[in-house]
């Protein structure tokens, strides 16, 4: 149909023929078709189309649907259930009811959930903390392993109560032995109620002071009051801000009491926490490793003096003892740290000043800031730019394979559910 | 005194109330007044569904559930539009469910739809003709078409029942029926129209 150069489009001859223009509209379309031949024409092949159209005639609505809303109606109004149409209704209307209903019912599912990986967690916190009471025990050794713990624990005797000699003889034959020896096991059995454990001790202090510089000349008295030493302090003097103190103390281990009660008088303790580690296992353990080692230094000392061989071999043994001693050597730095660790206890101090802030004139004007806050503006956006340019060089790839093996599929169950949707 | 009710309840026959008024009177609780726009609406509706869905049956179970839905959402009308259009657009919307179902159906379990009469049901062949060509068109021409010839919804009931705007629905609706024509004057030809639109089915 030409519509070029025709004053009348065939759309508004249709609406007009629909009924659906106004009084003016319709008058100059009806004067208009009346002239018009092929408006004319338009118009008859819409009344044959509508002629055509009525021809798809409808049988009689069935009775059975009017029984049937009957009985609904009447279900209804008495309030009755309504089998089947109710799950339609759910699907498509749902009511505040079943929002709520719905709502609460996952509410309560999480929660469940949560719950139940909540009793998870402590029941692993419960197994850790009998592990740790049952390396703590002092008791009878029951396998290799434990017997070495308890001569272990006979070693760090040796370095906490001194004067000890026939004591210390019987360790070390204990610990020359390559398994648990039953007899000397007894021995060890019955000192073992004697000896301490090796606890490291570790102290934290949060304090508030009104007088910083007064407080850190105390901290300084007590330290040497109390031999110990600050092993790392940071000082912190910021500009209309309070100042701060971090400090990592190092006290001896007998004068730890004291000396936090000294500590305690810097100001007002916000925050104090105790907490000791036990390392009498630790500690045997690497004894009896440093044992081994400076036998197995020993019996390579002897294999390079009493025997000879080719220089092949000799080299060999040279590099082997290198090896033990560099062992050794850890090991005694690691013993050295341990036992310091327990004869000196740490104490962490966090020492602020209480600060009574000043009234200060503003550092910028105001355009300046705002010229600060332009700039830190488009540096955001242009470093979000750059974050999700990256974020899609990094992980496009990832999602294209991903893409690539479950397009397919997907395209294929929705392209079925189209031709489906075709033909109903 | 005895005639004066009955005088009032003639001429309640003679004048019959309107739709929304009928539909006002059933929220506020009139059992008598549902089924009086149940008897005016259950031959156009089930026409409706007849013309839309496979076969009678679910014709039937369609035309149920739209006045069951009328029966639950009562509370909820809102006398905004008119109820015919209010009709129709729950109407299609069970509709569209019954569809995606079926589809689902289709698609996935394999069950083919149970087509309890022929296609060719109706008496008349002209009538067959007409539905295979109708079945041609796309399908958010074929529906504003329908909308307009039998149930005779103006073009603005359509766009509110379709969520289409005005000026669609009016374009679309000419070029149903230019492609209908087309379609029954040449009816072993091809169809360049329903291939055209063949994209749009959120209808």
């Amino acid at each position: 149909m030409n519509t070029s150069a025709h004053p009348v489009a065939p759309e508004e001859v249709m609406a007009f023929l629909d009924g659906e223009l106004s009084i003016t509209e319709a008058e100059a379309i009806s004067e208009h078709v009346k002239r018009c031949s092929e408006c004319a024409g338009l118009a008859e092949q819409f009344h044959g189309t509508s002629a055509s159209l009525s021809r798809w005639s409808v049988p009689i609505a069935p009775g059975i649907v009017e029984d049937a809303v009957e009985e609904l109606t009447g279900k209804e109004s008495s309030g009755e259930k309504i089998g089947k149409a109710n799950i339609f209704i759910r699907a498509s209307f749902w009511s505040w009811k079943q929002w709520t209903l719905w709502i609460g019912a996952t509410t309560v599912g999480l929660a469940v959930l949560f719950a139940a990986a909540g009793s998870l967690d402590n029941r692993d916190a419960v197994h850790r903390d009998r592990l740790v009471r049952n390396v703590g025990r002092a008791g009878a050794p029951q396998s290799e392993s434990d017997a070495y713990g308890t001569v272990g624990k006979l070693e760090t005797g040796r370095n906490v109560i001194s004067g000890q000699a026939g004591f210390n003889t019987s360790t070390e034959f204990a610990v020359g032995g390559t398994g648990p020896a039953p007899p000397v096991a007894g021995k060890v059995d019955s000192l073992v109620s004697v000896q301490a454990p090796m606890i490291a001790r570790t102290v934290t202090l949060t304090a508030v002071t009104k007088d910083f510089a007064a407080s850190r000349a105390l901290l300084e008295a007590i330290l040497a009051r109390r031999h110990g030493y600050a092993a790392q302090m940071n000082v912190n003097t910021p500009e209309n801000a309070p100042r701060s103190l971090q400090a990592s103390l190092r006290i001896p281990t007998a004068e730890l009491a004291s000396a936090v009660g000294d500590l305690k008088a810097l100001g007002r303790v916000e925050n104090e926490a105790q907490s000791g580690e036990e390392v009498s296992q630790q500690h045997a353990d690497l004894v009896a490793r440093l044992k081994n080692s400076r036998e197995t230094e020993q019996r390579l000392q002897a294999i390079l003096t009493q025997r000879t061989g080719k220089m092949s071999d000799v080299l060999e043994v040279e590099q082997e003892i290198a090896r033990v001693r560099g062992e050794i050597e850890g090991m005694e730095a690691e013993q050295k740290n341990l036992e310091h660790r327990v004869d000196f206890a740490t104490v962490n101090l966090q020492l602020t000043e209480e600060y009574k802030a000043q009234l200060v004139a503003p550092t910028a004007s105001v355009s300046t800031r705002m010229h600060n806050a332009i700039v830190a503006g488009l540096q955001n956006v242009s470093e979000m730019v750059l974050a999700i340019v990256l974020f899609f060089f990094e992980e496009g790839p990832t999602m294209l394979f991903l893409l690539a093996i479950f397009l397919p599929p997907l395209w294929i169950v929705w392209a079925r559910y189209r031709r489906a949707m075709a033909t109903v | 005194m005895n005639e004066t009710p009955r005088k009032t309840e003639k001429e309640a026959q003679a004048s019959p109330l309107s739709d929304e008024q009928l539909m006002a009177a059933f929220v506020k609780g009139s059992h008598a007044a549902f089924g009086e726009l149940f008897s005016r609406y259950k031959q156009p509706l089930f026409g409706f569904f007849r013309r839309r869905a496979a076969d009678a049956a679910h014709a039937e179970e369609l035309t149920q559930e739209t006045f069951l839905a009328i029966l639950r959402g009562a509370s909820r009308y809102e006398a905004c539009a008119l109820f015919r259009t209010y009709l129709y657009a729950i109407g299609f919307k069970i509709l569209r469910a019954h569809r995606r179902r079926a589809a689902f159906r289709l698609a996935f379990l394999g069950k083919v739809p149970d087509y309890r009469e022929a296609a060719v049901q109706d008496a008349a062949e002209a009538g067959l003709l007409i539905r295979q060509a109708v079945a041609k068109l796309g399908a958010i021409d074929r529906e504003v078409l329908l909308l307009r010839e039998f149930e005779e919804l103006s073009y603005a009931e359509i766009a509110v029942v379709l969520r289409l705007p005005l000026n669609t629905v009016r374009s679309r609706l000419f070029r149903a029926r230019t492609a209908l024509h087309d379609l029954l004057a040449a009816p072993a030809g091809k169809q360049p129209v329903a291939e055209l639109t063949e994209s749009e089915e959120h209808v």
